[in-house]
């Protein structure tokens, strides 16, 4: 019975690791190509084009910010030196216990006033809405807070008065050409793309000085070097590979353009989630395709967001466990959502990709692991052949790594110093012992916290940005 | 049933695993190595052009003057490259005579020719970069072959001509871009193609309205769009003519005309269009009579004002508080119409204006109306009692009183 179980399970195991590698590797070869398109098109390009244009269509930026005073400063002025024809900055104090609405204050000569506020989309009482005197273009929305990222932005939402709105976070850094660039496939075809995301870099140990990037450098510590890999394996394979088949289902809350009447029509961000971001693009895919509407979200590789990551093993549990969690309700949410005609390449591919191979990933690693030890102990497996299946595995994972470092070095090559890249191309190598199996816990760990009822949101231990560089 | 390991053991591990373990090392290696040699290559690359631009730049004068003979250079493709985009920086930044002198080096040395010739022979990625690079040259003789990129299947091939002739900003170039569009349709997204016009018919605004009459449905509103920024004051008939069109988008791009061009006629006309019933030409009217920046627009902004959508009593509200009268006698006017959301929304306007401490001060202390007037609309504008019914004793400020 027992070496029944065990055979089944790991022929299992074989499958899926097999199928998923197939996967992995088509997305590479998609990026590839995707990304060698994307560099020629914009030899033929110039953002000048955007900027001169008396139609560029103006953006709001909502910047959501909970106890930021160290670094709210410095990240808003960034915000409003963001090189757009038109930019309107909203940030929302979503009840910060610190001095960040004083910071806001001081610097910016705020005033107080009664503007209309009408709540097209819920979001919790807004206790005072302020402009700056030294620059109209930023308003800040002091709200009370319910522990929701999402009900910060609807609240910045309510108030926003452009067609496009961007969402950043505030402790994170935008490249001065940041929207410029994130809205090259928007202008291209307002009426099919809806939304945009950029790229999210890790900006730990890079100098930061009055909000601006001044150097990039790699991280000293291993775990923030490993974080610097995933992001760019995420973001340069992932999202570009699925954002070209039409099919990209996150757009990070970190830095991403929506049109916003339908982010209105949809209702907003949902408070009520852990994955906002993940959240809002899978309602815009359902609405759109419920719609029966021509539509495409896009990735553009090139605008970047520098953002702080965790630097310490727990905050990078907490994050991932957290993440997990939301990637499980969105996908519980819009379970009906699955193998259904009328949604298309998303309820078909997609959802079932995200559950398969995203969701389960953590439970079919450590079980595998597992009914293999099992398998040993009772025997039942080639040792033999296991070592050279664990080899086969570890050079093929290195492969899709080293492949992500490399889409780096084709397009963007933001790290210029040679012993930051044979560090990176180091941890390529390292990264599969310990810190997989240590990642696959934690996400593990967000599954089971989700199925007992836990989504809150404990917050990370973070640095400031202008302390986070060197 | 037998393990899937042991199946594939027995097609022998040496086999397909140490196959599939070569295969994945193999690849590594090859990522690593072509990492290694790919940073070699570039640095030697940019060490050689960083070179040959400073070395151009010394010499830049003898260059475009002809002292350096033109085949020195012009036969090595790196060099060609390097002067060329040395030369279309300086015609971007350079004064008209400038401009002209960088323009004529470019026609002399072949420079222009080659990249004709490339828009026209090449395929792919490199007809786009010279047909971008020929509209940087804003030369006449390159659109021709501009237009013929415009005919390229390929649809990234089509926006590079687009946006080339769009560079070009000459009226020529917006006639074969007209021509074209005439002739195929939309068949670009409409955004490049409105910018292309822009900035191609500012010279000549006319051509818009001569071939909008043959247009028709979505090339029409784009055409109408075009003209909404480029329009003339002395356009004035046809741009009354549009705001009576048929197409509600039209008529929004004509008041968005009026209010840019401002004709004779604008006022009048606009004054009619803020009872469109459709609300983004009604918003457009209001947006535009905010332009007009003269008192006479006053009564025709308050209708707006109080008017059903949202967004066109903000623009309204807007208009109002940009205005250089008083902003009491406004605010009475205001109060007049009895409509919380108009009261609402132009107090809104006052604070974001900056205004709004002044409008306080000035209900306070002013001493051209009657104290009780004055009083009540201190209370409204201070938001202390809600507009209504019980504004009216006091409130004497007819809407029209306010622009006479």
């Amino acid at each position: 019975m027992m070496s029944h179980f065990l055979e089944w399970a790991n022929n299992g195991l074989f499958l899926y690791y097999v199928t998923c590698n197939l996967v992995y590797l088509s997305l590479l070869l998609v990026a590839f190509y995707t990304s060698a398109r994307h560099q020629r098109r914009l030899q033929s390009y110039r953002l000048d084009w955007i900027k001169s244009s008396p139609l560029s269509p103006p953006i709001t930026v909502l910047a959501p910010a909970h106890n930021e005073q160290k670094s709210i400063r410095a990240s808003v002025r960034s915000l409003l030196s963001l090189d757009y024809p038109q930019v309107e900055v909203i940030v929302i104090n979503d009840g910060s216990n610190d001095g960040t609405l004083n910071e806001l204050k001081e610097e910016f000569e705020l005033r107080q006033m009664n503007a209309l506020y009408i709540q097209e989309v819920k979001s919790a009482p807004v206790k005072a809405l302020y402009r700056s005197v030294r620059d109209p273009r930023l308003l800040v929305i002091d709200k009370d807070s319910i522990g929701s990222k999402a009900d910060a932005i609807n609240a910045g939402l309510n108030a926003a008065t452009s067609p496009y709105m961007c969402v950043v976070d505030a402790d994170s850094v935008l490249e001065p050409d940041a929207l410029l660039r994130i809205m090259v496939p928007v202008l291209s075809d307002p009426k099919q793309v809806i939304g945009a995301g950029g790229i999210v870099r890790v900006l730990n140990a890079s100098g930061v000085k009055g909000g601006r990037l001044q150097q990039v450098l790699l991280p000293r510590k291993g775990i923030e070097v490993v974080q610097v890999v995933e992001y760019l394996r995420a973001f340069l394979i992932g999202r570009e590979a699925w954002a070209q088949m039409n099919m990209l289902m996150i757009i990070s809350g970190a830095f991403g353009v929506f049109r916003t009447d339908l982010v209105r029509a949809v209702g907003g961000y949902r408070a009520d989630t852990v994955g906002e971001d993940i959240d809002l693009v899978t309602r815009l895919h359902r609405y759109l395709l419920e719609r029966n509407q021509k539509y495409r979200i896009q990735f553009v590789p090139d605008p970047v967001c520098w953002t702080e990551v965790p630097s310490d093993l727990r905050s990078l549990a907490r994050q991932r466990a957290r993440w997990q969690k939301g990637l499980f309700d969105v996908l519980w949410r819009n379970r009906d959502m699955m193998f259904r005609r009328r949604y298309g390449r998303i309820g078909g591919f997609a959802l079932p990709y995200l559950w398969l191979f995203e969701l389960f990933a953590p439970v079919v690693e450590i079980g595998g692991i597992f009914t293999i030890a099992l398998a040993a102990a009772l025997g039942m497996l080639s040792r033999e052949f296991f070592l050279q299946f664990l080899l086969f595995g570890y050079a093929f994972a290195t492969v899709i790594s080293i492949g992500s470092v490399l889409q780096e070095e084709l397009t963007y090559k933001r790290y210029n110093d040679w012993k930051d890249v044979a560090r990176l191309i180091g941890c390529c190598f390292l990264e599969h012992f310990p810190y997989r199996q240590m990642h696959m816990f934690w996400r593990l760990q967000g599954l089971w916290q989700y199925l007992r009822g836990d989504t809150s949101w404990k917050p990370l231990k973070r640095r400031g940005m202008e302390s986070a560089g060197v | 049933m037998e393990s899937i390991f042991r199946l594939i053991h027995k097609l022998g591990p040496a086999g397909i695993v140490l196959k599939a373990i070569f295969a994945a090392l193999v690849a590594d290696g090859l990522l690593l190595a072509f990492i290694l040699l790919r940073r070699s290559y570039r640095k030697r690359y940019f060490a050689k052009r960083d070179a040959r631009v400073f070395h151009f730049r010394a010499v830049w004068e003898q260059l475009i003057s002809g002292k350096i003979p033109y085949l020195a250079w012009r036969g090595k493709i790196f060099d060609r490259r390097v002067v060329e985009s040395l030369a279309l920086d300086a015609l971007e930044a350079a004064p008209p005579e400038g401009a002209a002198r960088v323009l004529n080096f470019l026609r002399v040395s072949g420079l222009l020719q080659t990249r004709i010739y490339e828009a026209r022979k090449y395929h792919g990625w490199q007809r786009r970069k010279a047909l971008v690079a020929l509209g940087q040259t804003r030369a006449a003789e390159g659109i021709a072959a501009l237009g013929e990129g415009l005919r390229d299947n390929n649809a990234e091939t089509r926006l590079a001509a687009l946006r080339g002739l769009g560079r070009t900003g000459l009226p020529a170039a917006a006639e074969e871009i007209l021509r074209w569009v005439g002739e195929r349709g939309l068949v670009v997204p409409a955004l490049p193609l409105e910018n292309a016009l822009m900035n191609c018919c500012r010279e000549r605004p006319q051509l818009v309205p001569r071939y909008m009459a043959a247009a028709h449905g979505e090339l029409r509103e784009l055409l109408g769009r075009v003209l909404g920024e480029v329009a003339t004051q002395t356009m004035d008939a046809d741009l009354t003519e549009m705001a009576g069109d048929q197409a509600p988008e039209v008529r929004a791009s004509a008041a968005r005309a009026l209010g840019n061009a401002r004709p004779k006629s604008a006022l009048p006309v606009l004054a009619e269009m803020v009872k469109d019933p459709v609300w983004f030409v009604r918003l457009r009217a209001t947006v535009a009579l905010g332009q007009l920046r003269t008192v006479r627009a006053i009564s025709a902004l308050l209708l707006a004002l109080t008017d059903s959508h949202r967004l066109v009593r903000l623009r309204a509200a807007q208009a109002l508080a940009d205005q250089d009268e008083d902003s009491s006698v406004i605010f009475a006017a205001v109060a007049h119409t009895e409509d919380a959301y108009a009261i609402d929304a132009y107090i809104t306007a006052a604070e974001n204006a900056g205004i709004y401490g002044e409008l306080l001060e000035k209900l306070r202390t002013g001493r051209s109306m009657e104290e009780e007037r004055r009083r009540h609309l201190l209370d409204i504008a201070s938001r202390k009692v809600a507009p209504g019914p019980g504004i009216h004793p006091g409130v004497s400020a007819e809407p029209d009183a306010v622009v006479s």
